[in-house]
């Protein structure tokens, strides 16, 4: 598909030891630049950490939610955390399973991704929970009282589900560290070096090693991709399994995995465009990775406005007065901004990816992947609030706006990404070295030199 | 020490060089790789690797620790909830799905750990420049005339760089 000029110029093919050198040059003393933006983090973290300790004495009260609208800010701010974390496991393992050499240079940084919004996502139940103490009564442990979680309920399910994605993917970015790891490990002296050594384990490459660590990445892979999905439409069941108009429906679980992908692509262009080009990495990262993501950007685009205009379709269709009306007013009534902000981010501004010209337009892109960041944020508070806002029952009729602390702590959670994933980024290699050296051999030894 | 330790830095004259190697009778060689090269693990004839009953085993267990842990525990306190079966399969079945897949998943990865040997120490032939663009030969235990022919060997198939002794 990709067009001779965006492919990576041979004559500029970097050798294996450019690869080392390159990737691992990012990690570092960092700048001035960099502590700031540490401390930028710190300090929207330490915000959100004042308006949680807050609600945690002051009680539930603080957060905007009320009776019908129970989920809030927090719920959205989790599924959209839990949205961004699929794009990881997508681009290593349903494109390491389908062969596309694209991943190569981006799926590390696609998994780190993956790993810190999950780990952002899981706050938010905490958060929601109010008293935070009882979270232990989701895990199924042996008491006196012979209590288990009811396994019954999406909410237990969610925990399976969520628990098990984190820990997958952390093996997966794991393993695929290793090798990177002991580059590091020969790169430094002192400190470092003891560091990275432990982390790697005392990997030599050895072929017969190699062999273990192949099969096992296919694997990984194989279970990952079936994961991915489970874990998307076990979060749509959250609301699915409910009968509130606007939640019970079927296309749920394909409707949410769509919207997971759409997101987490956006924001692996997102981040790395500023990362390209902060630690040079144009040689790696090229146009044809940003074509190819941009293109799966616009699929998935397709998908989720396809979902939106279904959902009209099935109420209409179901001649469900109730649902009719639920829908009606999703796009006439109190929530009428937010549900055409995420129609104008999610399906009108994605079309002008169907031109090269943006595709290859760095700036452009960059500019609809943030686009798309907030649609989609902006996707689950439509699906979550209006919703509940508007049940069965006018006289339970009643609308929800986030309150300050709901507000400090869904920014701060941004700030907690992005904080991970600035220490990831001074730390660890950004690109998966050993898959870039594999890629480069074949490249210099089959594709010759022009 | 008597081993001979080959380098290399292209994956062909590696290939090259196990081939002869192997076909010469040294089977316990030692290969070096800076990425994984599916070519270099054929020549070796190394076949799939166990890591595969790992991963099954690993499997299995997760399936029957979330049958046992879902089935068992609503027995165990038999309250009918939301109007379903005590034993609801379909709904147990999602916890069974996930558990199945993280036993997978954490049962491979120590069979790597296992199969691999790691954490350990690196090996003594082990050189810096494998994990940068080098590929390295091991030969253990070569001795007198045999020696000197691994080592023409070797330099014939294109190595850049031979130790003996190693």
């Amino acid at each position: 598909m990709a067009t001779a000029e965006i492919e990576v110029p041979r004559e500029g093919l970097p050798s294996l030891a450019d690869a080392n050198r390159d990737i691992s040059r990012p990690i570092s003393t960092p700048y001035k630049r960099y502590w700031l933006l540490i401390g930028i983090c710190l300090v929207l973290i330490a915000a959100a950490g004042i308006a949680w300790a807050i609600q945690i004495r002051d009680g539930m009260g603080r957060a905007g939610i009320n009776n019908p609208v129970n989920w809030g800010v927090y719920i959205v701010t989790f599924v959209f955390w839990v949205g961004i974390a699929h794009s990881g496991t997508l681009i290593s393992a349903v494109l390491y399973l389908v062969r596309s050499g694209w991943r190569t240079t981006i799926n590390r940084t696609a998994e780190a991704m993956t790993i810190f919004a999950v780990m952002t996502a899981g706050l938010f139940p905490l958060i929601h929970l109010g008293r935070v103490w009882y979270f232990y009564y989701l895990v199924p442990y042996p008491s006196t009282r012979l209590l288990w979680p009811n396994f019954r309920s999406p909410l237990v399910w969610d925990m399976f589900a969520i628990g098990t994605y984190f820990t997958i993917s952390l093996v997966f970015w794991y393993l695929g560290l290793i090798p990177d790891l002991a580059v590091l490990r020969d790169k430094f002296t002192g400190i470092r070096k003891k560091l990275y050594g432990a982390f790697s384990l005392g990997w030599t490459g050895s072929v017969r090693d190699w062999a273990h660590y192949r099969r096992l990445y296919l694997y990984l892979a194989g279970i990952a991709t079936p994961l991915v999905l489970s874990v998307h439409s076990v979060v749509s069941w959250d609301f699915a399994m409910g009968i509130v108009p606007g939640w019970h429906s079927t296309i749920f679980a394909p409707y949410f995995v769509a919207g997971a992908i759409f997101s987490g692509i956006a924001m692996v262009i997102t981040i790395t465009i500023p990362l390209r080009w902060a630690f040079g990495l144009d040689r790696y990262i090229t146009k044809y990775h940003f074509d190819n993501m941009s293109k799966l950007l616009l699929f998935t685009s397709l998908i989720v406005g396809y979902a939106y205009g279904m959902e009209y379709f099935l109420a209409w269709f179901s001649a469900d007065p109730i649902e009719i009306e639920s829908f009606r007013w999703r796009g006439t009534g109190f929530y009428a901004g937010p549900f055409w902000i995420m129609v104008f981010c999610n399906v009108v501004v994605p079309m002008s990816l169907w031109f090269k010209r943006t595709r290859h337009s760095l700036k452009a892109l960059f500019v609809i992947s943030v686009f798309v960041n907030i649609g989609m944020w902006y996707e689950r508070f439509v699906i979550i609030v209006t919703s509940l806002a508007h049940e069965f029952d006018p006289s339970a009729w009643q609308v929800y706006t986030p309150s300050l602390t709901e507000i400090t702590i869904m920014v701060g959670s941004f700030a907690w990404f992005f904080f991970w994933f600035l220490l990831f980024a001074k730390t660890l290699p950004v690109i998966s070295i050993a898959e870039v050296k594999e890629h480069l051999a074949h490249e210099h030894e089959h594709g010759g030199h022009s | 020490m008597s081993g001979i330790l080959a380098q290399f830095d292209t994956l062909g004259a590696t290939k090259k060089a196990i081939e002869r190697l192997m076909a010469d009778g040294h089977s316990d060689l030692d290969v070096y790789s800076p990425f994984p090269a599916p070519e270099l693990e054929e020549a070796m004839g190394i076949v799939a690797s166990p890591v595969r009953r790992w991963a099954l085993i690993g499997g299995i267990t997760g399936f029957s620790t979330a049958t046992a842990l879902t089935g068992l525990t609503a027995v165990a306190y038999p309250l009918v909830t939301q109007g379903k079966p005590i034993l609801s399969w379909p709904a147990y079945f999602i916890i069974m799905f996930e558990m199945t897949i993280l036993f997978t998943g954490l049962f491979g990865f120590l069979g790597v750990l296992h199969h691999t040997r790691k954490p350990g120490r690196l090996s003594a032939q082990y050189r810096t420049n494998f994990s940068v663009d080098r590929f390295g030969v091991y030969v253990p235990s070569a001795a007198g005339a045999e020696q000197s022919g691994v080592e023409a060997l070797v330099r014939d198939a294109g190595a850049v760089e031979v130790e003996v002794g190693v």
